[in-house]
């Protein structure tokens, strides 16, 4: 999967790419799903998906690094090997976890939300060893697809109105968040989060 | 400038009225049962309870918010554009904030809960200097993944409902009605990914490391907004899953969590308290404390239990509000939070100091203030059942906190001012705040009034799945 490459990546428009490849491959899966169940919900959720995740995040978190001029190494804290083993015993334990919760066995959907587990818990590894607020912004959303895509896995779906006011959400969050690289940096002239360190005890 | 005073004087008047507005809807729900508008909003008591008392805080913090922010925009601290953004976002983040405890859908509470994390963010970072930015961003981001895992946990209530359930909707009210068929296992890990999500948003030790930055860096209405009432609507949210979890479960497997998290939190604030320099940082660790307080009581449970944890919900919201605009004004006297630099507060401001010393008193929980008696509820539930250890440990953390707050508080208050600090400085809007906290402080401690008595016994109700 795409999360793979998001680890491996050590550039930051590296893995703003990754992730854009990672939302248009949920939003395939969301046109099977659509096709098949043949629902006008699930054709706006998958349209909706295309339009933020695929293109305007992406684009957005693109026009920041630009318009920051940031560094573009990311600050690893654990080098791509190390952290492409670490994304494998993150997928294995997703595995490990997902025979525990759903009950009826080699389903479809029990594969989709062990996929999606395994996504949340490495956009969650992202957000702790990366040390760019970027990554930190990627990895958040990151960890949101995975749960977009469990909520359409376990249960076909949430209530429309509720799939709706989350996207709304996290499209808000990121919109916000990019607010904040933009003020740390200016005020900063870095977006390094492990030297934000002033506040302590 | 005299604009800004106006637009503050018409935020209070029209948050005095939504207070009283909630008086009346509390009291048609407590006659006549729940309101629900359309299936979608859901008013019951547990709510309305949840509705006064932010509605309360939310009126102190608009007439406190009156002297602060002229005095900030008099000082050149901040331009008047940006006293008129900080009323948009005031009142953005009170009605974000209505909006957790008044929706039904659970999912619809998600969306909320993380709502109020992005308008308060802007008011964490509102002076825009490096500290308030590092703490907005910290808050923004610690606080987004603690709920992206309690979003985990809303879709695996939502898929046992389906599955094992049969319903389709995530109305809270549907959900309740199909709790006994839901699948347990599924729901014993969807209610500790509850737990932990919305307990980050709670402040609950040890995923409270976001509170302490924040607390101390935002305006000091809003400090008390944040402690008093928004930690409040992540426990209500909580409380909301602890309903649906304890009608299938069993009381037990909540009150077991409940206990831990209440006991951790107790025990990593009474350390930061003990050793604490900063007059804000100290009243946040007291928030983790007293937010530890809650999570007992909920733990202990039984009538008396719970009676104390809702209590103390109020109560703490009241009177730390009281503490964080006491505080305000002596920061904003003294120009430093640093406590080793702040003496004599008495005599530089006598009627913040006067409050300020009978807020730590009455927030550490000593007679006749309120909060005694809802830690004292919490106490004697506790011991009844036979959690001897448990509550004893609770007692010794609460007597350590009760040492290090009075006696930093005391050092503050009492002691020589400096010589160059003019006496006077208290806008009246600040003066008029404190006392009206003040009051409900004492008096709560004296009598409790009917209607806020019924709203909790019928809460209670509602918590135990009845």
């Amino acid at each position: 999967m795409m999360a793979f490459a998001m680890v491996a990546a050590k550039r930051v428009t590296a893995l703003i790419n990754g992730f854009r490849l990672q939302s248009f491959f949920l939003f395939l899966l969301m046109l099977v799903l659509a096709l098949r169940a043949n629902s006008t919900e699930l054709y706006i959720i998958m349209t909706l998906l295309c339009v933020t995740k695929v293109m305007l995040i992406p684009h957005l978190l693109h026009r920041v690094v630009k318009k920051i001029k940031v560094n573009e190494d990311l600050g690893l804290s654990a080098n791509p090997t190390v952290s492409i083993f670490a994304a494998i015993v993150l997928v294995y334990l997703a595995y490990a976890f997902t025979g525990k919760i759903v009950t009826v066995p080699g389903q479809a959907e029990e594969g989709a939300f062990f996929v999606s587990l395994s996504i949340t818990l490495i956009g969650l590894f992202l957000m702790i060893f990366r040390m760019k607020a970027m990554a930190q912004i990627v990895g958040l959303l990151a960890m949101e697809s995975g749960m977009f895509l469990a909520a359409a896995s376990v249960s076909g779906g949430m209530p429309f109105i509720v799939e709706i006011a989350i996207f709304f959400d996290v499209f808000l969050a990121v919109i916000i968040l990019g607010i904040f690289v933009y003020k740390i940096n200016s005020l900063f002239t870095h977006i390094d989060v492990d030297k934000l360190t002033e506040l302590k005890g | 400038m005299h604009k800004i005073r106006v637009s503050g004087v018409v935020n209070a008047v029209l948050h005095l009225i939504i207070s009283v507005a909630s008086l009346f809807l509390a009291s048609r729900v407590l006659k006549s049962g729940p309101v629900s508008l359309a299936g979608f909003f859901y008013i019951d008591a547990l709510s309305a309870f949840f509705i006064i008392t932010i509605s309360i805080v939310t009126f102190a913090a608009a007439l406190y918010s009156i002297g602060y922010i002229s005095k900030d925009a008099l000082e050149k601290t901040i331009t008047g554009k940006k006293a008129m953004s900080y009323y948009g976002l005031f009142n953005l983040f009170a009605f974000t904030m209505y909006f957790v405890t008044a929706v039904n859908n659970l999912g619809m509470l998600w969306v909320a809960i993380e709502m109020t994390t992005l308008v308060s963010a802007f008011l964490v970072g509102f002076y825009k200097n490096k500290k308030s930015i590092e703490a907005a961003w910290k808050y923004i981001i610690i606080c987004s993944v603690g709920i992206t895992l309690a979003l985990l946990g809303t879709i695996l209530f939502y898929y046992t409902a389906s599955r094992d359930g049969g319903i389709t909707s995530l109305n809270w009210t549907e959900m309740v009605a199909a709790a006994g068929k839901l699948n347990p296992n599924v729901l014993k890990i969807a209610f500790l990914f509850i737990l932990v999500g919305y307990g980050t948003k709670a402040g609950l030790a040890p995923m409270h490391t976001w509170l302490p930055d924040a607390h101390s860096q935002a305006p000091a209405p809003i400090s008390a907004l944040l402690s008093g009432v928004l930690l409040k609507t992540a426990l209500y949210a909580i409380i909301r899953f602890t309903s649906i979890a304890n009608i299938c479960l069993g009381a037990s497997y909540s009150a077991r969590l409940f206990i831990l998290f209440g006991l951790v939190s107790l025990a990593v604030s009474a350390g930061f308290v003990i050793v604490q320099k900063d007059i804000k940082r100290l009243l946040a660790y007291s928030s983790v404390e007293h937010i530890g307080v809650i999570s007992f009581g909920f733990g202990i449970g039984g009538p008396l239990g719970l009676f104390g944890a809702l209590f103390h919900i109020f109560n703490h919201a009241v009177t730390k509000s009281l503490m964080f605009f006491g505080a305000g004004n002596v920061v904003k006297k003294y120009k430093t939070s640093d406590m080793r630099m702040i003496k004599g507060v008495i005599s530089a401001m006598p009627f913040t100091g006067a409050a300020l010393i009978a807020g730590a008193f009455a927030l550490t929980g000593s007679p006749p203030f309120s909060i005694f008696f809802s830690e004292v509820m919490i106490l004697i539930s506790g011991f009844g059942q036979g959690l001897y250890i448990q509550s004893a440990l609770f007692l010794l953390f609460l007597a350590i906190v009760f040492g290090a707050v009075i006696h930093h508080i005391s050092g503050s208050v009492f002691g020589k001012k400096p010589d160059d600090m003019p006496v006077s400085g208290e806008p009246l809007s600040g003066k008029i705040a404190l006392a009206f906290l003040l009051v409900f402080i004492c008096a709560m401690g004296c009598k409790l009034p009917a209607l806020l008595e019924g709203l909790m016994s019928s809460a209670i109700g509602i918590i135990r799945g009845a």
